[in-house]
Formats: C-alpha cells, sequence, structure tokens
C-alpha cells in the first residue's frame, strides 16, 4: 500500500510539473477510445428510447409553442437575409478588413468520448487529436454554441476546457447593441455563466444573445475565438452602487453536463 | 483468475463511468467504479483494494487525459482501508457495505476537492457539498445490485482457505 501510494505522488508530481508522460498517457488513451466508443454505441439506443419517451411527455404543448416560435423566425429571417445581403455589398464597397470570422477555420467534426467526470470537473475528452491538425488553443462548438477551447492534445484524442471552467474567459458581445462588450465566465452555480466587466453606460437586456466578440481591431494579440459564435441568452440583468459594472447572469445555449459531439475550429495554418 | 476477473470487472465499469454513465448529472456526484471497488475490497481485502484501486484509478486518469496518479491516490488509499475493515470487524455484517460506501463517499468527494486544492487548481467547495447527498444517495442504492453481484463473482472465501499454515511460537 505505502510503495503505491508513494508511486501515486510520483506520478502526480511528473504529470503535473512536466510533458514527460504526456506520449504514454496519449497513447494509452488512444488504445483505450475504441472501449469508449464500443460502450457509446451500446448505450445509444437506451439513451434514444429513454430521451424518446421523454419527450412525448410535453411534445404537444411544445409543439404549439414551436410553432408560434416558428413564425415569428420566418419573419426575422426575412429581415435578417436582406440585412446580410446589404452588409456583403457594403463591405466589398468599403474593402472593409473584418476580424477573423469562423470561415476562416477548417472545422473537424469529432465524437465526444467523455464528459466531466465529477463535480470539480469542466472538462471533455474528443476523439480528434494532432493527427487530425487539431492543437493547443484550438477552439471547440457544437451547432448549439461555445463550448471551450482544447487544452491538451495527443495523437488521437484531445481533451476540451469548458467555457464553465473557472478559467475560461471569453470576449463577448450583446448581438442587440454591439458596443457592449464584456468578458464571459463562470457563474456561482454549476452549469451557469456570467457577463463581466459590461461599463453601465452600455445597455443590455433580457432576453438578448451574447455571441463571441473577436478581435476588437487589430492588435499584437488578437482573440482566439473568432466572432460571431452564439454563447447564450441574458437572463438576469442588475446594478449596485458598489459593482461599476453591469451584473449579468446568462443562460447559456449549450448544456455543457451531456455533449454528444464537438465541431474543432482549426486555423489554417 | 480472481486477479483477471476482478480486472475484467473495474475495467467495463470505468469505460461504462467514463463513457456512458457520466452524461447523467447524478453521475458527476455519484461513481460507480467507486461502489464497485468498495465491494471488491470488501471481499477480497485489503491488498488487492489497493492494487486494484491504484490500476483503477490509473484507467480513470488515462481516459480523461487527467493528471496521472490523483484518483489512483484516492482509489489506493479507499480500496486498502474498506479491504481492511473488511478483513476485521466487517465481515458478514450486513450493513457493511453500504456503512463502507457512505463514508468512502464523503471521505472521496473532500479528497478530491483537497488534492486539487494542493495542485493549485479551483475547489469550490460547495460544489461538492452540494453534490454530496446525490452522490450519496446514488451510490447507497447501487451498492445494492453491485454488491450481491460481486459476491456472486467473489464469494467469501471460506476460513480454511484463508488460513494456510498456522506456526506456534515458543
Amino acid at each position: 500500500m505505502g510503495g503505491l501510494v508513494l508511486l501515486s505522488f510520483v506520478l502526480i508530481t511528473v504529470s503535473f510539473r512536466s510533458s514527460a508522460l504526456d506520449g504514454v498517457q496519449g497513447t494509452a488513451a488512444g488504445i483505450l477510445r475504441p472501449f469508449e466508443v464500443g460502450a457509446d454505441r451500446v448505450a445509444r439506443p437506451f439513451r434514444d428510447a429513454f430521451g424518446w419517451s421523454k419527450g412525448l411527455v410535453d411534445a404537444k404543448s411544445e409543439n404549439a409553442k414551436l410553432k408560434a416560435q416558428n413564425r415569428l423566425l420566418l419573419q426575422q429571417l426575412v429581415k435578417t437575409q436582406s440585412a446580410v445581403a446589404e452588409n456583403a455589398y457594403l463591405k466589398r464597397q468599403l474593402d472593409y478588413k473584418a476580424a477573423p470570422s469562423e470561415a476562416d477555420f477548417t472545422r473537424v467534426n469529432t465524437e465526444v468520448l467523455t464528459n466531466p467526470q465529477s463535480d470539480l470537473d469542466e472538462s471533455i475528452t474528443i476523439a480528434a487529436g494532432s493527427s487530425d491538425g487539431v492543437g493547443v488553443g484550438d477552439v471547440v462548438r457544437t451547432p448549439s454554441g461555445l463550448v471551450g477551447v482544447v487544452d491538451r492534445v495527443s495523437k488521437s484524442v484531445s481533451r476540451v476546457t469548458l467555457l464553465t471552467d473557472s478559467t475560461s474567459n471569453v470576449n463577448a458581445a450583446d448581438v442587440a447593441h454591439p458596443t457592449s462588450v464584456g468578458i464571459v465566465r463562470r457563474g456561482s452555480g454549476s452549469g451557469t455563466l456570467i457577463l463581466d466587466h459590461v461599463q453601465k453606460q452600455n445597455f443590455v437586456g433580457v432576453g438578448d444573445m451574447v455571441i463571441t466578440a473577436g478581435s476588437l481591431g487589430a492588435g499584437a494579440l488578437p482573440s482566439m475565438f473568432p466572432r460571431g459564435i452564439p454563447i447564450g441568452t441574458v437572463m438576469n440583468e442588475s446594478d449596485n452602487d458598489i459593482n461599476p459594472f453591469h451584473s449579468i447572469q446568462l443562460q447559456p445555449f449549450v448544456d455543457f453536463s451531456s455533449i454528444q459531439s464537438v465541431t474543432v475550429l482549426v486555423p489554417k495554418r | 483468475m480472481d486477479g483477471a476477473k476482478i480486472a475484467l470487472v473495474l475495467f467495463v465499469s470505468a469505460i461504462l463511468q467514463v463513457a456512458v454513465l457520466t452524461e447523467y448529472r447524478a453521475f458527476r456526484s455519484a461513481s460507480l467504479v467507486l461502489v464497485v471497488l468498495l465491494c471488491v475490497a470488501l471481499l477480497r481485502g485489503s491488498i488487492v483494494g489497493a492494487i486494484a484501486g491504484f490500476g483503477t484509478g490509473l484507467l480513470l486518469d488515462t481516459a480523461t487525459l487527467g493528471t496521472l496518479g490523483v484518483t489512483s491516490l484516492l482509489l489506493t488509499v479507499a480500496g486498502f482501508w474498506i479491504g481492511r475493515y473488511g478483513e476485521t470487524t466487517a465481515r458478514d455484517r450486513l450493513h457493511a457495505p453500504f456503512l463502507s460506501v457512505a463514508v468512502v463517499t464523503v471521505l472521496y468527494a473532500f479528497g478530491q476537492l483537497v488534492l486539487q486544492f494542493m495542485l493549485g487548481e479551483p475547489a469550490p467547495a460547495a460544489l461538492v457539498i452540494d453534490g454530496l447527498p446525490l452522490a450519496l444517495l446514488v451510490n447507497l442504492l447501487m451498492t445494492v445490485p453491485v454488491y450481491a453481484l460481486t459476491r456472486r463473482l467473489f464469494p467469501p472465501r471460506q476460513r480454511a482457505d484463508r488460513i494456510g499454515e498456522v506456526q506456534l511460537l515458543g
């Protein structure tokens, strides 16, 4: 027992302080990958059946709600398409140099191998690694919105630090009020986010959509996040005399506890 | 033979835990692997418990690309301690697996928190404390089928099997 405890301490020290074991760990993680994928495939029919039966309960009320929402979105779509066309035309006329967008990245679509393992863990592992072009710092998203950033890469597996991790900070803006820019970081509760450092003179409305702001102008350290990835909607906004900024709580678009697949945005190197 | 069976059972439970169960919120607090390990340790003793804990921890840290050794350390201590409890006072007591799982669930959660803090990573105690009641409930519920299954796979050794030879001194 003493030997094993000592060995654990040695492993912690080496693994934490150096990258000497990264190769071995990456190879071992690659070996485990087929087992994890296999287990996921076996569990999928049961998960789908559970989701299907759960969905039946509130399908009728949800259907009516979605129909009303669909009508509203169709009207908005027409307006948006017209604005997008006008925007593209004006940019061409002005020869406008914009911040990097998602079009400047190569997309690597991949499966999620493991979800967060404990209440303290805010990371997932994905089935793509350096052999697919993925590197440390690459941005990860789902169709719903921003997930996080790749923080560790092996040949065939990578680890992604989620947006809900306390070390994550993302430059973000309110879509409805583009001058309201702040930093999205972890909130006090599990799975919640806050939009911090938004000046009080800038307006942020409840229900507004918050997206990645990207780089604001050319600088030596451009943002690693392309502009326009959805993050969440403003759930609550309040002010007090002590805090010089708005207190804004966000409802993230992504359910961080159960992500099935993601897209890694690999910069065109 | 017993060793291979233990390795297989823990491997399957570890893969299930990391790839399937943690998709559900309850299993981010609770842990199937911990329950299986404790049941095996209770039935097979401290040495098996410690070795199985170390191996399982290494497997979990590898699969999640986490810091190697963290989970190994916690599970080695948990496996050894519960194995020792099984070898001494817990033998044939009905409450032993439940008591073991309840106590170790709490200590394991705080152990994770302390290690995380010592490694300089964020360690929000409120999250752990909030998740503890659910973790206790789910782990205790899992103990019933898991202990029944492990007891069937690894039946308690007869007294004659355990004591090979007694040497009288003096």
